[in-house]
């Protein structure tokens, strides 16, 4: 057990007092995870109770406080003890260590659900190459949609005219001011009413590109306005008309402000979409759902369902990551 | 100028609007493009669920299959969620439904029953280790269901459905809260924690509560069931053509035994009459 008092031991030397503040913490975070784990734990599990006996202890004593403090000392013990043996690692080692960690918590928690896998992996097939293949391309339509949406209502918002304003300014306030899921209800039923009758996957689509358009409209803005005002009037004396100066001049130096949230946008949307399953898209939550639904084995496609949206939103990550590095070259020395 | 926009506008709008569909509209359509489009929601096994490669299967699956059979045309199911069903005013995206829908008086504001295919039992649903022996005694408990279903209106005493045949009930439970879910096999995922964790009792239909005690929930059903609820073929409003060739058919079905041979094979009792 790690419970030295502190500087009890400490060399002399010019590190102790660092040293001196460090063992203090790891103790001090010892008795606070104790008491934790303490408060947490039952104490009257099988566990418990055969540690008790171990020691000596009869069956009265469980789920008392003895009992909690000696489930909760071992747990506190092993972080503390984990947390210092980290630090002889360098950097980057550490980060993979806790990610491996946390990752390995994570499927053992999944695992001690008892999961049918027979069942997931007869119906993981469909999940990928209809369910995520659906997710990803509705995503990348309305992505695409949305960003033309965005420029043309930060353009309008940004322009003179008191016409465009208010319509930019009417759409943004409206679309970042209600949910999606009712935009997406609102398009689908409301659009027939005027005769026009959508496919749920359109619908869907312009639900997303509508929303989405609205909040990016916000950030091509930011971007746009980010570019100072001496470009715009350097334009001017080379005698460029308004139109190629934000062609040629400011949209090339502001996409490298507009391009890295995008892509967070984007990440943000490949979940977001899930809304359109109400529709009846068979994208992957609408598959997740109705799968496990067919044999009670509910919490099997959740959880495969979990996995396969964070891989998908790990990958493009790694794709923004580069987008990233390469809208910001002009900025590295 | 611009007054003339806005008429233009409003005078496409009404050309466009579509109140409810054209007389004989859905069966013209079926019989010319020889594809009758059923909606299902395939969230409920036995009725209606999904096979790993996308496929359906369930009774309301067979019967709409035959019924599009008997129409002459190929049938072909999507899969809207259950309000956008019946909200009604679908615009001609499917035909019909086909998915154990209870006629209530609201729903019949925006949709058409032609035909009553089924009957369905409705009953508690308790854990296991609950020490519950009939329905009274789930009196002031918390019971879950389906937000905006049949169980709800009956937990709520303000059950009405509007259909001929219906065998008469009565409420013989008033819950101490009602717990909403999106659907009621989300009733059974709480109900399954333990007797009283989050829910004492759930409503459900009984073809379905087996279903999930037949998937190894620890449930059991309570007493005898509270009411039959009659299921129909639902129709967007207004073609009496359309309603008038459903009838025939699902009648045919019933004088044939092509129902009663469709319900024994997925509920394993004849459920085509009312108790």
């Amino acid at each position: 057990m790690s419970t030295v008092p502190a500087g009890a031991s400490a060399p002399a030397g010019s590190s102790v007092p660092l040293r001196e503040s460090r063992n203090a913490r790891r103790a001090l975070a010892f008795l606070l995870l104790t008491a934790l784990f303490a408060w947490l734990v039952p104490g009257d599990d099988e566990i418990a109770r055969s540690l008790l006996a171990l020691l000596g202890f009869g069956e009265g004593w469980a789920g008392s406080w003895l009992a909690r403090l000696l489930m909760a000392a071992p747990i506190a013990a092993f972080l503390v003890v984990n947390g210092a043996l980290l630090r002889l690692f360098p950097r980057r080692v550490q980060i993979g260590i806790v990610w491996a960690e946390l990752l390995f918590v994570f499927l053992a928690f999944f695992y001690s659900f008892d999961l049918s896998f027979g069942f997931i992996f007869d119906r993981l097939p469909i999940l990928v190459f209809t369910g995520a293949f659906t997710t990803v391309y509705i995503s990348l339509i309305s992505i695409f949609c949305a960003s033309i949406l965005a420029l043309i209502g930060a353009l309008a918002r940004l322009s003179r005219s008191a016409v465009a304003y208010g319509l930019s300014t009417f759409y943004i306030s409206f679309f970042r001011g209600t949910p999606l899921l009712l935009q997406v209800y609102l398009i689908y039923l409301g659009l027939p009413q005027l005769g026009v009758v959508l496919d749920p996957v359109p619908s869907g689509v312009i639900a997303l590109s509508l929303c989405y358009g609205a909040y990016m409209a916000e950030i091509f803005r930011a971007g746009i306005q980010s570019i100072p005002k001496g470009q715009t009037e350097a334009g001017r004396a080379l005698g460029l008309t308004e139109g190629q100066i934000m062609r040629k001049i400011i949209l090339p130096q502001a996409l490298r402000l507009i391009v890295p949230p995008t892509g967070n946008q984007f990440i943000a949307m490949l979940k977001d979409s899930s809304l359109v399953s109400i529709l009846g898209v068979w994208e992957l939550m609408f598959l997740a759902r109705t799968q496990g639904r067919a044999e009670f084995k509910y919490f099997e496609m959740l959880i495969t369902a979990a996995l396969i949206y964070w891989f998908l939103s790990f990958l493009f990550e790694m794709i923004q990551a580069r987008i990233e590095h390469r809208f910001g070259k002009s900025d590295r020395r | 100028m611009q007054r003339l926009f806005g008429a233009a506008v409003l005078a496409a709008m009404t050309a466009f609007a579509v109140g409810s569909v054209q007389a004989g509209e859905v069966l013209d359509r079926v019989k010319s493009t020889g594809v009758l489009r059923v909606a299902t929601d395939p969230a409920y096994p036995p009725q209606s669920s999904q096979k790993p490669d996308g496929t359906f299967e369930g009774f309301d699956i067979d019967v709409a299959t035959e019924l599009a059979k008997r129409l002459g045309a190929k049938v072909e199911f999507v899969t809207p969620a259950w309000e956008i069903i019946t909200a009604g005013r679908w615009g001609g995206r499917w035909d019909v439904s086909v998915g154990s829908m209870t006629p209530t008086k609201e729903r019949a504001e925006v949709l058409d029953f032609p035909a009553i295919y089924y009957y369905t039992p409705a009953s508690f649903v308790v854990h296991k280790d609950a020490k519950y022996t009939k329905v009274e005694d789930l009196n002031g408990k918390v019971i879950g269901t389906c937000g905006a279903c049949t169980y709800e209106f009956y937990l709520k005493h303000n059950l009405t459905i509007d259909a001929e045949g219906v065998p008469p009930f009565e409420y013989k439970v008033t819950p101490g809260e009602i717990r909403t879910y999106e659907t009621d096999t989300n009733v059974f995922d709480d109900l399954r924690l333990g007797d009283g964790v989050r829910l004492d009792a759930g409503i459900s239909a009984l073809p379905t509560i087996k279903g999930a005690i037949d998937a190894g929930y620890p449930l059991k059903v309570l007493g005898d069931p509270v009411f039959y609820e009659p299921l129909a073929v639902a129709i967007d409003k207004g073609d009496p053509e359309f309603a008038a060739e459903i009838k025939r058919i699902v009648d045919e079905m019933h004088a044939d035994g092509t129902l009663k041979k469709f319900s024994l094979k997925w509920y394993g009792v004849d459920l085509t009459t009312a108790q």
